[in-house]
């Protein structure tokens, strides 16, 4: 100790890089986010972080189509599981179109009833026609595939929609960039306070 | 004959094989739950293999006491 004063070192508070002219819009964020996961976070212009979300996400969730094939994001069969998986943006989407197609060429010599209004059944019989044709093609998705595969994809959007508000509310806090961490600053303490 | 297909057909699972594919799930939600999180990209490997760390032993320790209530509960 020399001096009136003893020197400590402290560390800065975390800042982040000034947002500028170019402040990020939450509603562009939010879009970005669940379209393309991670692309949010690219947005706000932390790259890194959007290029590893997108690949864990995308990782995820094919990884839980890999194992469940065509039917694992089931709109018909599994509308919560569904909620969640259409959470990963393009991913779901292009998942459900894949879905609506096989379901289409299944369904496309039946006569559909509306579940809500047909006799239930109607309803039964013609779901046991569907899995039929399911089993026939080798698309049955059944324990325990079915749950490891649905959760999979079902985890993956929820991990979406995790980054989807981190996204947003970074956006509406007008953070931009990497959090930067400044230099240690010497502070200088008195030595004998009153 | 119908051709197998990946992304198409579901692969066959054994019900006894699928416990381990909780480690890759565990993995992936640590990878973005601490992507979001770390204010320091560059540690990220290190805080996400800690997680991991603590998911597979929170899961390890779950496991064993439901089985210790399932086994000796009178």
């Amino acid at each position: 100790m020399t001096g009136n004063a003893v020197s400590a070192k402290l560390p800065a508070p975390r800042m982040s890089k000034a947002t500028g002219k170019s402040r990020a819009m939450p509603l562009v964020a939010l879009i970005l986010a669940w379209l393309v996961p991670g692309a949010g976070h690219a947005y706000i212009g932390r790259i890194a972080r959007g290029i590893v979300i997108f690949v864990a996400i995308a990782a995820t969730f094919w990884a839980g189509v890999a194992m469940g094939g065509v039917m694992t994001v089931d709109y018909h069969g599994e509308r919560w599981w569904f909620i969640a998986q259409m959470c990963s943006g393009v991913h779901g989407l292009v998942s459900w179109h894949r879905q609506q197609t096989v379901y289409d060429r299944l369904t496309e010599d039946l006569r559909v009833v509306d579940p809500d209004t047909a006799r239930s059944s109607e309803v039964s019989y013609q779901q046991m026609l569907i899995d039929q044709k399911l089993a026939r093609d080798k698309l049955v998705l059944v324990a325990p595939a079915d749950t490891v595969a649905r959760a999979y994809a079902g985890v993956a959007g929820l991990l979406n929609l995790m980054c989807i508000f981190d996204a947003v509310i970074l956006a509406i806090l007008g953070v931009s960039g990497e959090p930067q961490r400044q230099p240690e600053q010497e502070v200088r303490l008195p030595q004998n306070p009153p | 004959m119908i051709a197998w297909t990946l992304f198409y057909n579901p692969i066959p699972f054994r019900s006894d094989s699928t416990l381990w594919l909780l480690l890759p799930l565990c993995a992936m939600v640590a990878a973005v739950y601490k992507t979001v999180r770390t204010h320091n990209v560059r540690r990220l490997p290190v805080e996400i293999l800690v997680l991991v760390g603590y998911m597979a032993g929170g899961l390890v320790v779950l496991g064993g006491a439901l089985w210790l209530i399932q086994a000796y509960w009178p």
